[in-house]
């Protein structure tokens, strides 16, 4: 059926477009003048010949440069001639050596002379100098031109023209003219500006190349929590999220007060000793942890104590991962003392041979340094391993011991139950919003915001309660559904916000109130966690009575988006910001540059990748779900080995971006080649600034190249 | 003895793709279970193993509830029910050798697995599996590089690590040529006569369910339509199970 629309229509259609242009021209305009284009500016003489000068140095830059031997003569010269004057006697012409004639031999000044030489090199550069009687020396450019030197004819000779400079006070006095002839001796060389140049290129592809390396790791973790494929399915009860979320800072207390004086000792234990007898020692002691974690084998079904014996192969495990940890760092640490590094004996100087001997030599104290950092860093995070590996035992045993309970209970009880987790679980978790909303004024809207989502759900369980819809729902339920869940949320969040006092503390960019409410066993309560805490339980009680130890929680889909919120906030500030802040902290210098391209990187590259890992194929995570593969084993059989070839390629294509990106980062302190070129601009010697533009387009382009090339092999 | 009750699956956009169903499948039987597409074949075998939760009705295998199992439960009871797929669900970039040995991923210390070890009593185990199939000889190529029918013999394999009781096929022979079906038939078959495992498999076509099955189950918009004898399966029926226009096609 062919239907032909109404002319009116068709009228207002073309209305419409009419509309849609002008409004579009209009935009366009306000846009020109916002940006302030204007025509006028390049026309403008200075301007052309600023930009013009400055091109020509960036497009001369200085990589090498050459020694020359100089021929100086000169010939005297007398400004106004005196009436009296006679013509000097022409100088004695020796066979070979370079002399100039000057015609006429006074003149005034701003009258043109000629300059005549001989016997200079042929065909080389040469220039003018003027000497006043008081002995300064300036340039005298020939012919109009605009250059400093001009070249000698084929024979030697040139005939050049200057004009006698107008200096006051010389009047009638006698003035020198130089001629000055340079040849290249020996091949050319490369200038002390490019060997700078060099040296921070070398520092800048480096600094990329940590960066990107130190984001992979990081990076690929967050990728599994911000695929929504993998993420999605993953729903746990309510029940056992609450008692897991209860368990955590119990958990994270006891990690940081028992494991961690387990791995402190581990780790002084093993720095301590020689590093061979420790080495020993802790290869013993890796391999028991190995066997006895043989034992942990997952418990059988039907045992007795089978449950039981889950939470103590928790318990176990984080004590065996915490030693390990501990060990592996205080061997890291032994390691590092092992080796000191070699300086160059005062006042020696290397050349090739030597400055590679130097090199090699130096590779042990460079490795040794290398990994007692890592050990450091073992040690100085130990604290933060051993809490998060006691919150996670300590939840998982939890879980185990009381997952059977909860399923076994009923539905009254599931009810009250769920209540009383509820208050403990949203009191800690809006405690812990309240922690870090303490920390500035604009993190306090996390608590409020959290509170919303806790008690989001409030109203529409009030709702299907009431009206007994709790399974089935028509697509008009869901509809009011989602608006009860909005409109409790939006209630929540401005009760909380206003009891809070988050509005004053956004707008004055002061910190929450820092009145203590109490102290318990030694530590300050904020009034403002207090209040937290006790929001949270107010929420947490009601919603988990409602809701019941049995509902189910989507728990993957909460950490998919909080994992995607944190990435997307993270990648939307440019590395330079991040930079600046870095600089702050650990100084002027490529660490700077390294730890805001790592933190950009992770951000970045942990998108990249969970884009990859929803793109999968799911068919064999099927599979081996159906094997009764566990969800390590289903990700590292069924997701990894898809994953890999493209995560090679994201990771290249991201160090080519960081080398870009690293090339600037010096610009606000973050060292590599950007540093110097900020600075060479500054000073204006944009031909030493072309070298490292130079420097910079030849290494961006062969990378280009090179991760273009290795992507095209692995996508 | 495998005891499906009032097993009702109705998908979140309101799809009821189950309608109370309720079978009991004896020890050491091949049920073939046919229907249309969007019948219900699928998620019925899904919701045995829970790949799919369903919304009502219990699931009993030897007195244990799978429909109420916790996670841990649940892994132990699906290391006893093997499954094989359509698409085949092998990870083309590994080697047969790696698909296969991830049959046995539910047995083997999940430590082992983060590490990439696999003791060397379950290589032995996976080449044993490659032998029954017939393809021992390709344990090192990539899957991709396998045939359709290969690809599907490496599944059963796989499936065969589990030293499952139970065996899930879902439409095992539709992305095969005919001779390649029958290849991939008169294997599982082998299975359920030499080792006693029972199968349910869902089939497009009736000629092969005639052939290979013991029992037929025809589904028809989420409700048994039919349950017995292939042989009993007359023109009448087959209008009821496939609709009016449905002509009968021979698979050879």
């Amino acid at each position: 059926m062919n239907v032909t629309p109404s002319p009116a229509r068709a009228a207002l259609r073309r209305l419409l477009i009419i509309l849609a242009l002008a409004l579009g021209l209009i935009i366009f305009a306000y846009g020109w003048s916002v940006t302030d284009i204007n025509l006028e500016k390049p026309q403008e003489p200075l301007r052309q010949q600023n930009v013009g000068n400055a091109l020509r140095e960036l497009l001369s830059p200085n990589v090498l440069e050459q020694q020359y031997d100089i021929q100086n003569t000169s010939i005297s010269f007398v400004v106004e001639c005196p009436a009296d004057f006679q013509a000097p006697p022409a100088p004695a012409v020796e066979a070979g050596k370079p002399y100039i004639t000057v015609t006429p031999p006074c003149a005034k000044a701003n009258e043109k002379i000629t300059l005549q030489g001989f016997n200079f090199y042929p065909d080389s550069l040469a220039r003018i100098n003027w000497i006043t009687p008081d002995g300064e020396k300036r340039i005298r450019q020939v012919d109009d031109s605009k250059e400093d030197n001009f070249v000698t004819n084929d024979d030697g000779t040139f005939t050049v023209q200057i004009e006698v400079p107008r200096i006051r006070g010389s009047a009638g006095q006698t003035h020198s003219i130089e001629a000055q002839g340079r040849f290249p001796t020996g091949a050319p060389k490369i200038t002390a500006t490019t060997g700078l140049v060099l040296e921070k290129m070398v520092e800048t592809i480096f600094l990329a190349l940590i960066a990107t390396a130190l984001s992979i790791l990081p990076s690929a973790i967050l990728s599994f929590f911000a695929a929504h494929n993998l993420m999605r399915p993953i729903r746990i009860s309510l029940g056992n999220l609450m008692v897991t979320v209860a368990l955590l800072p119990v958990g994270w207390w006891l990690g940081t007060l028992i494991l961690g004086q387990v791995g402190t000792l581990a780790i002084n234990i093993t720095k301590g000793a020689g590093f061979t007898l420790t080495a020993g020692a802790s290869i013993t002691l890796l391999f028991g942890a190995v066997t006895s974690s043989r034992k942990l084998q997952p418990a059988e079904l039907g045992l007795n104590g089978a449950r039981l014996r889950s939470a103590f192969n928790s318990l176990l495990f984080a004590l065996i991962a915490i030693a390990v940890i501990g060990i592996v760092g205080g061997l890291a640490i032994a390691f590092g003392r092992l080796f000191q590094p070699v300086s160059i004996p005062a006042g020696e100087v290397l050349d090739l041979a030597g400055s590679i001997k130097f090199f090699i030599a130096n590779i042990p104290a460079k490795l040794s340094y290398f990994i007692g950092s890592l050990g450091r860093l073992i040690e100085l995070t130990m604290p933060l391993f051993a809490g998060v590996i006691g919150a996670f035992a300590l939840s998982s045993a939890g879980t185990s011991l009381t997952i059977d309970g909860l399923k076994r209970v009923s539905i009254p009880i599931s009810h009250i139950l769920g209540g009383v987790l509820g208050v403990i679980s949203g009191a800690v978790v809006l405690g812990f919003t309240a922690v870090i909303g303490m920390q500035a004024a604009w993190l306090g809207l996390l608590t409020p915001l959290v509170a919303a989502m806790l008690g989001g759900q409030i109203l529409p369980m009030v709702y299907r309660r009431a009206t007994g819809k709790m399974k089935l729902l028509s697509n008009s339920d869901k509809a009011s559904l989602t608006a009860l869940n909005w409109v409790s949320a939006i209630i929540i969040f401005l009760v909380v916000f206003t009891s809070l006092n988050t509005g004053r503390a956004i707008i004055e960019g002061t910190l929450p109130s820092q009145t203590p409410a109490f102290e318990i066993a030694g530590m300050q309560l904020y009034r403002f966690i207090w209040q937290s805490m006790l929001i949270g339980g107010f929420l947490g009680g009601v919603t988990g009575a409602l809701a019941g130890t049995k509902a189910n929680f989507p728990i993957g889909d909460v950490m998919y988006n909080i994992t995607r919120t944190i990435l997307n906030g993270l990648r939307s500030i440019e590395p330079l910001i991040m930079g600046l802040v870095f600089v702050i902290w650990v100084g002027i210098g490529p660490f700077a540059g390294v730890l805001a391209l790592t933190l950009h990187s992770i951000a970045s590259l942990g998108k990249l990748y969970s884009e990859q890992i929803e793109s999968i194929d799911t068919g064999p995570i099927e599979a081996l779900q159906s094997t009764g593969a566990n969800r390590l084993q289903t990700i590292m059989y069924a997701v990894v080995p898809q994953i890999i070839p493209p995560y090679i390629a994201f990771t290249m294509y991201r160090w080519d971006i960081n080398v870009r990106m690293s090339t600037i980062i010096g610009f606000v302190g973050g060292g590599g080649i950007g540093f110097l070129l900020y600075q060479q601009i500054n000073l204006l010697r944009y031909r030493d600034a072309g070298v490292a533009v130079l420097a910079i387009a030849i290494i961006v382009s062969i990378l280009d190249y090179a991760s273009a090339s290795i992507r095209e092999r692995y996508i | 003895m495998l005891k499906i009750e009032n097993l009702t699956k109705i998908y979140e956009n309101g799809f009821r793709a189950l309608d109370n169903i309720s079978l009991e499948i004896p020890d050491g039987q091949f049920v073939a279970i046919i229907g249309l597409s969007g019948s219900g074949k699928s998620t019925l075998l899904r919701c045995i193993n829970r790949l799919i939760d369903p919304t009502e009705g219990r699931i009993l295998w030897n007195d244990l509830d799978i429909s109420a199992a916790t996670d841990d439960e649940l892994r132990q009871i699906r290391r006893r029910i093997g499954m094989i797929f359509q698409q085949f669900n092998l990870v083309k970039r590994s080697s047969v050798m790696t698909n296969v040995l991830c049959g046995r991923l539910g047995y083997i210390n999940p430590i082992y697995s983060l590490i990439n070890y696999v003791p060397r009593a379950e290589k032995t185990r996976a080449i044993a599996a490659l032998e029954r199939v017939g393809i021992a000889d390709k344990a090192g190529n990539r899957a991709s590089a396998l045939s359709g029918g290969q690809q599907q013999r490496v599944g059963i394999a796989r499936a065969l690590m589990q030293e499952p009781e139970l065996m899930l096929a879902d439409e095992p022979v539709a992305s095969l040529d005919p001779a390649t079906s029958h290849s991939v038939m008169k294997y599982l078959v082998q299975l359920n006569k030499d080792l006693g495992i029972t199968v349910l498999c869902s089939l497009h076509f009736l000629s092969l369910a005639r052939a290979y099955a013991d029992r037929v189950i025809a589904l028809k918009d989420g409700k048994v339509e039919f349950d017995g004898l292939p042989s009993e399966i007359d023109d009448e029926r087959f209008k009821m199970i496939y609709g009016e226009e449905a002509v009968q096609v021979e698979i050879n």
